[in-house]
């Protein structure tokens, strides 16, 4: 036990060095001067002495490995440095912000989870009856539809039709409503489809059969036998699919003007605020990692099979 | 005490179990033989009305004076709960996996009677012990924990822990090695000994039957085609399918030699039953 | 017992229904319309009329017009263009990528697979979202680099399922047996094992159509797509949602446009998926 997950931080270590490597030459790699943009936003005829003075001041001068390993000592002491443009530290930049963003994720899971489980169970409970029918046909549509357009649709009916809620910004729980709406909307059209096979594949088991022919109550089979054997592979494509959904959160916070990480880091992209970016791509690993890891420790609970034979899934 | 009276069971318009007569009495040990595909399984699972969904069936099916035709959700729980168990052949299949085998008798026992939860849990162990379990070990494993012998065990242990009126098990030893099938199988004949239970025996294959069955139905296509004591079955086929099931029998128990002088006597009325 | 499941019943409910080409037949169609969509247009999708701007649909603009009195019909057809043909390419790319890494490795096996195995690994582990929001915002906004961050995240998953489908087909006989009859690696390589992974890749990319076009025009969307005027479905989004009150159409009809060809994309996924069963081989 211990030495599995000793060998499980070695490699959890190992993929944050990958990452603060990959994150870091990413931004040597590719064209454009952050010392340009950051003398640029003043607008200003840039000499080249100015350039090569502000070159030695963020150490771009020096060799890249010496960069890489500067970059890597203040990582440690989780010091991502500075934003060119606010001048504030990376770190409290994203602390700040990153509120907002869990709770537009958390808005649309809820969203997601209202609409696709009573829909996708009540899809593979009537299989192929009329109901089935109706909601596969609207996840099909559903996912077939760019988020931003059917959160401008929102905006439209909502905010400028029926001046029910606020069309974007933030500030109160009803600016948070129309982007959760949107993003859990879209993320539904796939968890519908998701549940039903899930939850139609559990129910053919024999284990199934066996708890039913015992005279138990269908509800009670249902919610103890087939449904807990149908979490494992939902909570699977779920933890695959946390990298999309925060990518989903990029294009509703540009959509609805909304400030959270989304939002800045398409500002900083936009600005070539290097030291943002690099934070950014380092938060995201740590962020989706320690998902993959909650969601490894949930396997545990729902099937002991995994914990006793220290099994990984996926 | 189950009186099956013209059982028709179809899928659409295919013709599954056709016209089948069978009557059970109480502590009577019945084998309902015949090939898979037989109709055998849809036959014992109308019974508990346990078909899969697209599978119907229509006829009389009298338990004890009441009709399990036309029984109400609730009624047929506590039947199958109290009177009636199955025994499944997939053992694995028998205990949901991710529930410990304690839960899983508890969840039955609070479901069908008022027991408190140390009856229940005194209960539950008792029955495994009776199945020569440890039962206060097994009480606290999960399925995959134990062995497939100890599993069958397990769920027998679930099956007579209420005493039910009558066990249908649907070739219950198939998956299991010979010495455990034997155990597997003494264990259901000391329970009908001790509980005068009936069981409906569903099985492919005639080994045992001498030694267990009092009585032989055999089916084939969907159809009776013989029954009788298993004297007359076994030893006076009269259908040459029957004939062909009894020489498929391969030697097997101490008294086999016996046995073997018969066969090829089965296997020449076979033939020329054939031809 | 082995009682017939509802599953058995249905499944065999489903082999008798005949296989719909429909929807393929509707995918040749589509590429045909790519490559004629220049004709097809009937103005010049980036000739700019101000006197004729924000014109609602109607005769002589069937649907109407945007804020440069540009013809939205015409704007559209050309998008099929940059939306639906840069998503194609997108694929052909990582398909050419990633299928001929994937196999190679599988096929080495050893050391070579192994870190081969942990690389992609690590980069699946990334959200290819957000790695190509990053990617295609520091390469700069364009069609090409949006074309190129795509590729870099897209490849990685055809590599990883042609590398499972070698191993997989590598276990069976008869390329043990074609090993033994002298075919050189090469030669197994690609006439063996290469027709097998046709079928899987081609469902992969199916049912990855969708969300490339979907990405593409999000991207496009927040400014990281191709630059005006260049006719893209989701910069036209962009342009035409300030318009939104006196003119819908112009937020209307590039959503539908983009909906209608996922929507496509997604019905022939399906209807391949169901013909190769590629969902029971990965569960095997």
């Amino acid at each position: 036990m211990l030495r599995s997950i000793g060998k499980k931080l070695l490699e959890l270590l190992l993929f944050f060095l990958l990452m603060s490597v990959v994150s870091f030459c990413l931004l040597k790699l590719v064209p454009g001067d952050p010392v340009r943009s950051i003398l640029r936003v003043d607008d200003v005829a840039v000499s080249n002495e100015q350039l090569e003075a502000m070159r030695d001041q963020l150490g771009l001068n020096k060799p890249l490995i010496v960069q890489y390993g500067i970059w890597l000592k203040q990582l440690v002491q989780l010091d991502l440095g500075h934003s060119l443009i606010t001048h504030r530290s990376v770190f409290t930049e994203f602390a700040g912000k990153l509120p907002y963003t869990l709770s537009l994720t958390g808005g649309s899971l809820i969203v997601m989870l209202l609409i696709a489980m009573p829909l996708g169970t009540l899809s593979a409970l009537y299989r192929d009856r009329w109901i089935d029918r109706l909601s596969r046909t609207i996840s099909l549509i559903g996912s077939s539809l760019p988020s931003f357009w059917l959160g401008l649709l929102l905006i439209q009916l909502f905010a400028v039709r029926l001046r029910m809620l606020p069309p974007m910004g933030e500030g109160s729980i009803l600016h948070l409503i129309l982007p959760s709406l949107t993003l859990g909307l879209a993320m539904s059209a796939v968890y519908v489809r998701l549940i039903r096979s899930s939850l139609i594949e559990s129910a053919s088991q024999d284990f199934v059969a066996s708890a039913r022919a015992r005279g138990l109550h269908p509800a009670r089979v249902f919610l103890f036998h087939t449904f807990r054997h149908s979490l494992v592979p939902l909570i699977t494509v779920f933890s695959g699919s946390m990298g999309s959904l925060l990518g989903g959160t990029v294009v509703i916070e540009v959509l609805f003007a909304y400030p959270g990480i989304g939002k800045w880091i398409v500002d900083a992209i936009a600005a070539r605020d290097y030291p943002v970016i690099q934070g950014y791509i380092l938060f995201m690993s740590v962020f989706i990692v320690s998902i993959n890891v909650l969601v490894e420790m949930s396997y545990r609970w729902i099937n002991p099979e995994i914990a006793s034979k220290g099994k990984e899934i996926g | 005490m189950l009186t099956i009276q013209n059982l028709t069971i179809s899928s659409g318009s295919q013709l599954l179990v056709n016209g089948l007569n069978l009557e059970l009495r109480a502590g009577e040990w019945l084998a309902l033989a015949g090939e898979s595909g037989s109709g055998k399984t849809l036959a014992a699972a109308s019974i508990g009305g346990l078909l899969p969904r697209g599978i119907s069936y229509r006829g009389t099916l009298n338990w004890k004076g009441t009709d399990l035709t036309n029984l109400p959700p609730a009624r047929r729980r506590k039947l199958l709960g109290l009177e009636i168990r199955y025994i499944f052949q997939d053992y694995q299949g028998a205990f949901t996996p991710f529930i410990t085998i304690g839960k899983q008798l508890d969840e039955l026992l609070s479901t069908h009677t008022d027991l408190d939860r140390h009856a229940r849990r005194a209960l539950g162990i008792e029955a495994l012990e009776r199945v020569n379990l440890p039962g206060d070990r097994v009480y606290r494993s999960y399925p995959f924990q134990l062995s497939g012998g100890q599993l069958q065990r397990a769920t027998i242990a679930s099956a007579l822990m209420l005493h039910p009126a009558l066990i249908i098990a649907d070739e219950p030893t198939t998956a299991l090695d010979s010495l455990t099938a034997q155990r597997v199988l003494k264990l259901i004949a000391a329970a009908k000994e001790r509980m005068n239970t009936s069981v409906l025996w569903i099985t492919h294959d005639l080994r045992h039957v001498r030694k267990y069955a009092d009585r032989v139905a055999v089916m084939c296509r969907g159809e009776l085609v013989e029954q009788g004591t298993k004297d007359e079955v076994l030893y006076t086929p009269s259908h040459p399918y029957t004939k062909r099931l009894i020489a498929a029998i391969p030697p097997l128990s101490p008294d086999a030699p016996e046995r073997l002088g018969q066969m090829p006597l089965s296997r020449r009325l076979k033939e020329g039953a054939l031809k | 017992m082995r009682i017939i499941t509802k599953h058995d019943l249905q499944a065999g409910r489903k082999l008798q229904r005949p296989a719909s080409v429909a929807p393929i037949l509707l995918a040749m169609s589509v590429l045909a319309l790519i490559m004629a969509a220049p004709a097809l247009a009937p103005y010049d999708p980036y000739n700019v009329a101000i006197g004729e701007r924000l014109k609602a649909p109607g005769a002589g603009h069937w649907l109407g017009t945007d804020h440069l009195g540009r013809d939205l019909l015409s704007r559209i057809i050309s998008g099929i263009r940059t939306t639906l043909g840069t998503s194609l390419l997108i694929l052909a790319c990582s398909m050419l990528i990633g299928v001929p890494l994937g196999l190679l490795s599988g096929y080495l096996g050893g050391l070579c697979d192994r870190v081969f195995k942990r690389a992609v690994d690590a980069f699946m582990t990334l959200p290819d979202y957000i790695f190509a929001i990053v990617l295609s915002g520091l390469l700069g906004p364009g069609l090409i680099n949006l074309l190129s961050a795509v590729i870099a995240v897209k490849w990685v998953s055809y590599a990883r399922l042609a590398r499972s489908i070698v191993l997989l087909e590598k276990q069976k006989e008869y390329i043990a047996l074609a090993t033994l009859s002298g075919v050189s690696p090469h030669r197994i390589v690609i006439k063996h094992i290469l027709p097998h992974t046709w079928g899987n890749v081609l469902v992969l990319a199916a049912l990855d159509l969708g969300k490339i076009i979907l990405m593409i025009a999000s991207l496009s969307y927040i400014g990281l797509g191709p630059q005006p005027p260049a006719a893209e479905w989701g910069s036209m989004l962009n342009e035409g949602r300030l318009y939104y009150h006196t003119a819908p159409h112009l937020m209307l009809v590039p959503g539908l446009a983009i909906m209608l060809t996922v929507l496509l994309a997604n019905i022939a996924g399906d209807r391949l998926r169901d013909k190769y069963d590629v969902r029971n081989k990965e569960r095997a």
